[in-house]
């Protein structure tokens, strides 16, 4: 149990303090007890701004732990959505075969990724090219699902719809079904169930422990030493290009995960997910919130996105605000608001113990 | 009579791919080669070239210096972002990336609060030729022949004038460059609206062919970086040159053949062999081979 603990508390990420901890138990709690508390729609909310947070934890470990930054998230969200969706639409109302609905969603962004990074990374490609890269990946997909609604394009009994969206098609809709583990009766887990939110919510929280884990691994290590010297930490004999390979697969995965849990919220996906906006969004959130820490990640990825759903009733300013926020936060704080104003707090706090103890 | 039509229209198509790529891409190319800095807005520097135009257009100008006017326009305004964002970031590629993609989502979503989904776009100028019913634009081809006058001029900028002497010697090594008086401060704005400027005369003379938007300059420029990242940085004008005629054959043979999305997908992989086998773009490895000729 302790070594656990430990694995947990190394230094690479914020919050070690037991006050810390216990924020974070009461955390869980509160969002046990939400659905008791929150409205059908404050619950419908919640549940969707959950779903986006696998996809800022991938680009918070990819580029905030091991310096590599990817504009295209959105190419493997998107692949992730579309490959459960198909799956789902051939599989699961027919069969119930979630698992393998949920197995191709994941797969398929993994797969995607370990060939682009393997293309990259052994090519050992510098940083920019690979962000680049990831975004004319992504808007070439969005191009393509976008000429999609011909009567050529059915994979199996689903239909990519072009910009109409999966299964849509000439009148037939054929919506991607919600996650269905075979738990029988009335649970489902689509956005305005519960399940659909205990399910998330549990998910962000194992997630989130679970990557708190690999950071401060060795594994965990190794990344950030790559971030800070990518060539001297292969001086020292480690695989770089594997671990950024592994790395960015695990990104992919994430954001895949994102991708169904949404398609499974809303029984509906189109190529705007490819689009530019869906791809700045992560890089916004990660690096207003810091880069460098999850636990700023998952808080800072919340806020904005009530933020922008706040601004969004008030006319269209929500993009327009959130570029603003990047452009202030990176000149003023470059490592990020929330983390920069812990590092703030910390060395006041160290500068006035220095006082008391003078 | 056939074939002479098919190799013409063939033709034509790589003119205007080119064309295109080149003008798309010659202003991200300066700042990118010269400063180490990636613009993501440059879609919106294009973008803001355009609106000028069609405004200036509008307003009674003739479209010829309309398009010029969208060119100071967004250089004029590439300054002044260089001056209060761009500078902070300078040795921070990264940084700089996002903090311009920020700058790209602000620009853009703010053209569309302040005029809306779509302005008024400019007519074509000069007409056209068939050849075996086929009609070709004469504008096309004008805009490659500007292309290509601006890459030279470019290189004559660079090679000949003080500015450039000033500017190649900030870009190596700022330091030595402001010790020897050079106001590199300046250099660095004045590449920038460079940069921007090259843009905003992309706009404005691609606003000529197509609909203008808030989000028209984005549609260029995932190519303009292809057409980068394959020149690469360590000879800006060869890298250009070498990347459009290379990226725009594989494109205007898969668009001739398949389809214009084929066309794009043909580019994409074509940049990925070609980075494969040299990461830093074609401009690092032609440089290596001169340097490797000379030393013999």
């Amino acid at each position: 149990m302790e070594r656990i603990l430990a694995g947990l508390n190394g230094p690479n990420e914020m919050g070690r303090h037991w006050g810390f901890w216990l924020g974070v138990l009461a955390v869980i709690a509160a969002g046990a007890a939400a659905p008791d508390y929150l409205s059908r729609y404050e619950l419908l909310n919640v549940s969707n701004f959950l779903t986006s947070v696998f996809l800022a934890l991938g680009l918070c470990v990819m580029w905030g732990f091991c310096g590599i930054l990817s504009l295209g998230q959105g190419a493997f969200l998107g692949l992730g959505g579309y490959a459960y969706g198909i799956a789902g639409i051939n599989f699961i109302e027919s069969h119930g075969h979630t698992w393998a609905a949920l197995g191709i969603g994941l797969a398929v962004p993994v797969a995607v990724a370990a060939v682009l990074g393997f293309i990259m990374f052994y090519a050992r490609l510098r940083g920019v090219y690979v962000a680049i890269l990831m975004l004319v990946v992504t808007l070439l997909l969005e191009t393509f699902l976008n000429q999609t609604a011909g009567q050529g394009w059915f994979i199996g009994d689903a239909h990519l719809g072009g910009n109409n969206g999966l299964g849509r098609f000439s009148g037939v809709i054929r919506e991607p079904p919600a996650l269905d583990f075979g738990l029988g009766g009335d649970i489902e887990f689509n956005g305005r169930t519960r399940a659909f939110y205990f399910l998330t919510f549990g998910l962000v929280v194992v997630v989130y422990l679970g990557l708190r884990w690999l950071v401060n691994s060795k594994a965990g290590r190794v990344m950030i030493a790559i971030r800070e010297d990518a060539e001297r930490t292969e001086a020292l004999g480690y695989d770089i290009r594997l671990i950024q390979l592994g790395v960015f697969c695990l990104g992919a995965f994430l954001a895949g995960l994102s991708g169904i849990l949404y398609v499974s919220w809303e029984s509906f996906i189109t190529p705007t997910v490819f689009g530019v906006q869906n791809n700045i969004l992560p890089v916004i959130w990660v690096a207003v919130a810091g880069r460098k820490s999850l636990t700023a990640t998952v808080i800072g990825t919340l806020v904005l996105l009530w933020l922008s759903q706040k601004l969004a009733v008030q006319g269209n300013y929500a993009l327009v605000v959130q570029g603003a926020i990047l452009i202030l936060v990176m000149m003023l704080l470059p490592e990020g608001a929330i983390t920069g104003a812990v590092a703030r707090v910390q060395a006041l706090r160290r500068r006035f113990a220095r006082r008391v103890s003078a | 009579m056939e074939t002479i039509s098919f190799i013409v229209s063939l033709l034509y198509q790589y003119a205007d791919t080119i064309g295109v790529l080149a003008l798309s891409a010659i202003g991200l190319i300066i700042i990118f080669g010269m400063m180490g800095v990636i613009n993501m807005a440059h879609g919106e520097m294009m973008m803001i070239g355009a609106y000028i135009t069609s405004f200036a257009y509008f307003a009674g100008v003739p479209s010829g210096i309309a398009v010029v006017f969208g060119a100071v326009g967004a250089g004029l305004a590439g300054i002044v972002l260089e001056r209060i964002i761009i500078r902070r970031f300078y040795g921070q590629l990264l940084s700089s990336l996002v903090a311009t993609w920020g700058l790209s989502l602000l620009l853009s979503q703010g053209a569309l609060l302040i005029f809306g989904p779509q302005i008024k776009s400019v007519p074509t100028p000069f007409g056209s030729f068939a050849l075996a019913e086929l009609s070709y634009s004469y504008y096309r081809l004008f805009m490659l022949g500007i292309a290509l006058i601006t890459i030279a001029g470019l290189w004559a900028l660079f090679r000949y004038t003080r500015f450039g002497v000033h500017a190649r010697a900030t870009m190596q090594n700022p330091r030595m460059a402001r010790a020897l008086g050079v106001d590199t401060e300046r250099i660095y704005a004045l590449t920038f609206g460079l940069g921007a400027g090259l843009a905003g005369l992309a706009g404005g003379l691609l606003a000529l062919t197509a609909n203008i938007g808030p989000f028209y300059g984005m549609s260029y420029t995932p190519q303009a970086f292809i057409t980068v990242v394959v020149g690469g940085g360590a000879d800006v004008i060869t890298g250009l040159l070498a990347s459009v005629l290379s990226l725009g054959a594989a494109k205007t043979i898969f668009m001739n053949q398949f389809n214009i999305l084929l066309g794009h997908v043909a580019m994409l992989v074509l940049a990925f062999v070609i980075i494969r086998l040299m990461p830093a773009g074609i401009s690092e490895w032609i440089e290596r081979r001169r340097v490797r000729v000379r030393g013999r």
